[in-house]
């Protein structure tokens, strides 16, 4: 990385259904369906930051010097989920504490691997297991030379848990 | 130096979920929760969702998650965490129900 650069790096929580008013929710409804969409605003600094984004300087960097090391993140997000979930029963509030609180412990455990030039994107879900069917995917936009993800599910008698983590190379 | 165009630079959210909206309708529109299309389902959003993202055409990587669930009562929750540029980068997230489905669809925008 250049030194000349001043690089804002910031860390955010999204949450589902924001609790403390920074989030947004719009919600609309067609004939027998409802959507609601989510996201984070930064209250009123958010066309300051937009066209303040910083002009990078050329590194001539073709690719990390350090990839992601996928393998090592699985490895933490099973020793995560199992230890916070293992004994666990699913309960509303309960499990909207662990969501975030896994989050924050994956994100820090990822961060302290310590890979240069990495953008981090930390997904869980919790839920309740009673029958029910579901089914998760998810696709990326990347280059797939640079960028990896790895996942992990935990199940126990009344719960699951998934986690996934995305690495994505910022040039 | 770069010398890009000036464009709007920052993660738009008004474009990026009506994609999804248009995208989730299309696909389960009217549909009942079907355990064997389930997967062609979440396949068809995503995909639907990352060519027409792909055509704004802005310097962006996105990561594009998809949850189809049944509606059966039971409870589930969904958080994460980004470590970004908070000036560049963006997320949306639509939820999505019908009479027997559940869909929350979440876009994370990136930029090069």
């Amino acid at each position: 990385m250049s030194d000349k650069e001043k690089q804002q790096r910031k860390e955010k929580r999204v949450v589902k259904v924001p609790s403390n008013g920074r989030g947004k929710d719009t919600t609309g409804r067609t004939k027998d369906s409802i959507s609601t969409v989510s996201y984070i605003d930064e209250l009123g600094h958010h066309d300051d930051n937009a066209r303040l984004a910083p002009t990078m300087e050329n590194t001539y960097q073709m690719g990390p010097y350090k990839r992601f090391p996928a393998n090592a993140a699985t490895d933490i997000l099973k020793d995560v989920l199992t230890s916070y979930l293992q004994e666990e029963k699913y309960e509303v509030e309960w499990s909207q504490k662990m969501t975030k609180t896994l989050c924050e412990v994956i994100r820090a455990r990822v961060k302290e691997l310590m890979i240069p030039r990495y953008k981090i994107v930390i997904l869980v879900h919790i839920g309740q297991l009673t029958g029910q069917s579901m089914q998760i995917s998810s696709r990326c936009l990347w280059d797939a030379s640079n960028d990896t993800f790895a996942s992990y599910s935990f199940k126990n008698s009344s719960l699951f848990g998934m986690a996934t983590v995305y690495a994505v190379y910022f040039e | 130096m770069d010398y890009q165009i000036e464009e709007e630079a920052g993660f738009v959210v008004e474009d990026v979920s009506t994609i999804i909206k248009e995208s989730v309708e299309a696909t389960i529109g009217g549909n009942a929760y079907q355990h064997n299309r389930v997967n062609q389902w979440t396949t068809s959003i995503v995909e639907q969702c990352l060519s027409q993202l792909s055509k704004l055409g802005k310097p962006f990587k996105y990561i594009i998650t998809c949850v189809i669930m049944q509606k059966n009562g039971a409870g589930m929750q969904t958080a994460s965490t980004c470590f970004w540029d908070n000036s560049t980068d963006g997320s949306c997230t639509v939820r999505w129900e019908n009479k027997s489905v559940y869909c929350i669809v979440s876009v994370f925008g990136l930029a090069i």
